[in-house]
């Protein structure tokens, strides 16, 4: 199959009325909301952080290294709670854990 | 099909994997506000700030203040006054790093970027690049004087 034959094909798919229209639409939507944001994030940004009007004296220092530590708090408490959750899985779900329960196919042999 | 329903399906509750889920985008929020926020503030440069031009080439930096005084591998500023830079460069990329007041921007030629800062304290800063920009890159340095008012 050629390749404008396949486009065809799959837009054919995504705009027939068929049950499975609902999923696709709201996959449309969705990738469509994402890229909105990501264009869209971006110019209010621009608009509103590179305003004319004077601004205060600061010390940068202050600023920048409290949301360093900030977001390494953040930050850490993420990864303990992921590395945490990993560890705790391998833990709990090897083999060789008393309260491991064999699954369907390892107890009877069959799916 | 209802989210219980889907639940009893795979085994398990799901409630706490929404809260997961609902406490990472909570925190991812608040990094992505916080972040936006702190550039805003920190852009915003004071309306009495001095402007000094800043030229990056291989391999040392040199200063023009606003009254056309220059200065080479050296820079004069007076405490609690505020200054912006307008930085660029005459060859390669360069980045101007001010390392004690947190300043780092890059020097690009046919460009100009500008940051601000005021000092806090008297003494000596060194300033170096730190963007790689040619064998001296290493001692492409300089020195920030700051000095009390009046000195």
């Amino acid at each position: 199959m050629n390749h404008s034959r396949r486009i065809f094909q799959t837009l054919k798919y995504i705009f027939q009325p068929t049950q499975k229209q609902p999923i696709i639409m709201k996959a449309i939507i969705g990738l469509g909301v994402i890229l909105g944001l990501l264009v869209i994030l971006p110019s209010v940004q621009y608009v509103l952080a590179a305003g004319d009007e004077p601004g205060e004296y600061l010390d940068r220092r202050v600023e920048i290294w409290g949301l360093f530590y900030r977001l390494m708090i953040v930050a850490f408490t993420i990864g303990t709670v992921v590395s945490g959750t990993i560890v705790w899985l391998v833990l709990r779900f090897r083999e060789s854990n008393p309260k491991a329960k064999p699954t369907e196919y390892e107890d009877s042999g069959t799916w | 099909m209802r989210t219980r329903e889907r639940g009893k399906m795979s085994g398990h509750s799901t409630w706490p994997e929404w809260v997961y889920i609902g406490v990472v985008v909570a925190l991812l929020c608040y990094v992505g506000a916080e972040a936006w926020n702190i550039e805003r503030i920190i852009e915003h440069v004071p309306a009495d700030a001095e402007i000094i031009k800043v030229t990056g080439q291989q391999w040392l930096w040199t200063f023009e203040h606003e009254d056309g005084t220059k200065e080479i591998g050296e820079l004069h500023v007076e405490k609690g006054k505020a200054y912006k830079f307008e930085i660029t460069s005459t060859d390669v990329i360069h980045s101007f790093n001010i390392h004690d007041y947190v300043v780092l921007l890059d020097a690009v030629p046919g460009r100009v970027n500008t940051v601000w800062f005021s000092p806090t304290d008297a003494g000596e800063f060194p300033i170096q690049c730190r963007e790689y920009c040619g064998l001296i890159h290493y001692n492409m340095r300089a020195t920030l004087i700051v000095e009390d008012k009046g000195a």
